[in-house]
């Protein structure tokens, strides 16, 4: 038993070891209540392989989710499993999970790249190790330009992607990043939304949670929808979306004449209503939302519609749940 | 499993911490508090140094305790010259003047100090100490033996220093005329001295540099992460929660410690440099203030892990901290009033007192005599003093309050040293081992 003063040479792995075969992360019937107040329910869920995204509304249970994931805090009742472990008191699978937090405070007065040296020496590289790992990721988040100056300096969306290098410092299996893209500049959504892509073709099994729409779809198709600490939907978008175009939508379009392009309109398939709520707006119902979008551009060009906004109002993420749990 | 899996984890664990006590460090060396509290303990403990500068360089007006000086019956002749030559202090026409040849009156400031205490007589035993009637006012004093031998040994005109019989320390029994009127610079200085470097070690530094350090340094260790949500990342790490606990506890002694070394440095070198004595530097010293450095670092280590597990308990846990600083607060009293009270041993700062006073009396093992001499004071003339109705020396009674024996007598003085740094350790073991379990059970949102 001599103290590693040295610390050269690769660190050594310690005796935990994955399970084989197993899915990454398992929850089997989990429930996680605070006195009276379910914030997870019946949670039964298997995830390995690609990007899969954690969809719900603030509230609906997505960080209570991923923080009985990463043992930070206890399930009530039901099994959950990381590499086949129980993480709660139990930090060994850690070591092949890279975990982003939503908490938006960071060490601030330390740079970029002594923050990442410093996590990737906590697990267990030596210094040399740390900084070539330090490196790396900086590369792969593109920040290596700014690697030198200080945390705090950095935009929100460059702060986002350090906390994202950060979990990447072990080349983890496993990424979990919570609410990466909130509060970030369109540029920086871009490339966060890249990156996270990226280590969905690496291979990494890879959640990332969110509660607008369009910024999952932009990432992945395999979604967890959840709703009330419950799963609402489970599976591929576009199974989703299917189920919700036979459901009634509306869109908004915005024009200085509404009379003249509902004429034109209403011949549409698919349309069963047209609504003028105000003199220079048109609303549209119709039960095949993904159709109606396909024909409109020509039906604007052909007619010579001059048209300002095109906006689909139920399209969040708040009226697909609406529609799932039928009440609308 | 693999064969040498023990030493695996072992090197792994290290470069843990050590990236773990690095950030700590770091994170400590960029806040201003750290540097708040080292500045306004380096001058707060410079601000108590001066008084000691102060009281080294007053002089001491030498006062004779015997009255010796004084010629009672004005025939020129001090009482102790008449005394000593065996004629009438009270009779004008009685005096040496008469012998054949005369002898001339002294000045009277000769029988000022005449008869010091035997410094070198001054050991680790006390029974080494037999006194010695410099100025033969007691040998050759027209008295009989018997009052020469007021208590009651083999020798006329000595000194005995025996222990107490129900209290614990050393008094003095003493013929009369013997050592009576001591050198007060000398004691007095050596007795303000060795008191001073004990207080203020105990006092100034042990209690609260000690407390005070841990308190604004390492309350927020753990709970201040938590709180701000930075304790996140580190969580999610492939790390005990009590390897956390106990890396940043080493990253906080990083910072606690050279404080602590800092000041005892310093003072020590001021109190080494003006301190009493004939020679150029107290190299002696220097072990006492070893023991007090020691003491101030298990004082920080013990209360930063116990006011940092508080704060893992609970968001305020700096109210719990209260009602035991509060405890400490009297206990450290305690240690100097009555220093072999059992509840002592149910403390923290009762233990590090005892490496102070147990190394105090390694270093000088003639304390107690030093102690009890200066107490008894050469015993004076039984007159009303100049120092009040006692005849004690100024110092030797705050030395007598301050410097206490170590916890266990029947031991050598560094075997004590060495119990109470493991007992001390044994404490902040304990209180790792349940905050550790208390962190781990903790749900972190």
């Amino acid at each position: 038993m001599i103290p590693d003063f040295n610390q050269v040479g690769q660190a050594q792995q310690q005796s935990w070891q994955p399970e084989q075969n197993v899915p990454a992360v398992v929850f089997n019937n989990v429930n996680k209540n605070y006195g009276r107040i379910y914030a997870l329910s019946g949670i039964n869920l298997a995830i390995s392989g690609g990007v899969t995204g954690v969809l719900g509304l603030n509230g609906a249970g997505k960080s209570t989710l991923f923080n009985i994931l990463i043992g930070k805090i206890k399930p009530t009742s039901g099994d959950v499993r990381l590499f086949g472990t129980n993480p709660w008191k139990n930090p060994s699978p850690y070591s092949k999970v890279g975990f982003v937090p939503e908490h938006e405070k960071m060490h601030d007065w330390m740079t970029a790249f002594d923050f990442l040296v410093t996590f990737a020496r906590i697990h267990g590289m030596t210094r040399a190790e740390a900084e070539i790992e330090a490196n790396r990721v900086l590369e792969f988040v593109n920040l290596a330009d700014v690697a030198h100056k200080e945390i705090g300096k950095f935009s929100k969306g460059m702060r986002q992607r350090v906390k994202i290098a950060h979990a990447l410092v072990n080349d983890p299996q496993l990424i979990i990043l919570d609410e990466p893209l909130q509060g970030c500049d369109p540029l920086a959504r871009t490339t966060i939304m890249n990156v996270i892509r990226e280590l969905g073709r690496m291979g990494r099994t890879v959640l990332v949670s969110s509660h607008i729409l369009h910024e999952i779809e932009r990432i992945t198709e395999q979604i967890v929808l959840l709703h009330k600490g419950q799963i609402l939907a489970i599976g591929n978008m576009h199974a989703i979306r299917e189920k919700l175009d036979s459901v009634p939508h509306k869109i908004s379009i915005g024009c200085p004449n509404p009379k003249s392009l509902a004429k034109d309109v209403i011949q549409l398939d698919g349309v069963y209503g047209v609504t003028l709520p105000n003199k220079d707006s048109l609303e549209i119902h119709t039960h095949h939302f993904g159709l109606i979008h396909d024909q409109l551009p020509s039906v604007i060009v052909n007619g010579k519609h001059v048209v300002h906004t095109i906006d689909n109002p139920d399209d969040d993420l708040e009226s697909v749940i609406g529609y799932l749990t039928g009440g609308f | 499993m693999k064969p040498n899996n023990e030493v695996k984890a072992w090197s792994k664990a290290d470069r843990k911490a050590s990236a773990i006590a690095e950030f700590t460090l770091r994170q400590y060396k960029q806040k201003i508090s750290t540097w708040v509290i080292l500045g306004v303990s380096v001058v707060a403990l410079m601000l108590l140094m001066l008084f000691y500068i102060d009281s080294m360089n007053q002089e001491i007006e030498a006062v004779d305790n015997d009255g010796d000086s004084f010629d009672s019956d004005g025939d020129g002749y001090p009482d102790g010259q008449e005394r000593l030559y065996g004629t009438n202090e009270y009779s004008r026409d009685d005096n040496p003047g008469n012998f054949d040849p005369p002898i001339a009156p002294d000045d009277p400031s000769k029988w000022i100090n005449e008869d010091d205490f035997e410094w070198d007589q001054i050991t680790g035993n006390p029974e080494d100490y037999v006194g010695n009637d410099d100025d033969g006012d007691c040998l050759n004093a027209n008295i009989p033996n018997s009052q020469k031998n007021q208590n009651d040994n083999t020798k006329l005109c000595d000194v005995e220093v025996s222990p107490n019989r129900f209290v614990p320390g050393y008094s003095v029994n003493a013929d009369i005329n013997v050592d009576e009127d001591p050198d007060e610079e000398r004691y007095i200085k050596e007795a303000v001295h060795r008191a001073y470097v004990l207080g203020y070690g105990k006092m100034a530094l042990v209690f609260i540099i000690g407390i005070f350090v841990p308190l604004f340094l390492a309350t927020g260790l753990i709970r201040q992460e938590m709180t701000s949500g930075t304790m996140h990342f580190m969580i999610a790490k492939p790390i005990a929660r009590g390897e956390i606990y106990l890396y940043r506890l080493l990253g906080y002694l990083g910072v606690a410690w050279p404080i602590a070394l800092i000041l005892v440095v310093i003072s020590a070198l001021i109190t080494g440099f003006v301190g009493p004595g004939d020679s150029f530097f107290r190299f002696q010293d220097l072990r006492v203030w070893l023991a007090i450095l020691i003491a101030t670092w298990m004082a920080m280590l013990v209360y930063g892990a116990l006011f940092s597990a508080l704060g893992v308990m609970w968001k305020y846990g700096i109210i719990l901290a209260i009602p035991f600083a509060a405890w400490e607060l009297g206990m450290g009293f305690l240690s100097m009033g009555l220093p072999e009270s059992p509840l002592l041993k149910l403390s923290v700062i009762g233990w590090c007192m005892a490496i102070i006073d147990s190394a105090s009396i390694a270093t000088w093992p003639e304390l107690p005599t030093f102690t009890a001499l200066g107490s008894w004071g050469g015993g004076g003339s039984g007159e009303f003093g100049i120092w009040g109705f006692s005849s004690s020396l100024p110092g030797s009674d705050v030395l007598d309050y301050i410097g206490s024996s170590p916890p266990f007598p029947g031991l050598a003085p560094m075997a004590n040293v060495g119990v109470s740094i493991l007992v001390l350790l044994i404490q902040v073991a304990t209180i790792w081992l349940i905050a550790q379990s208390i962190f781990k059970g903790k749900e972190i949102e």
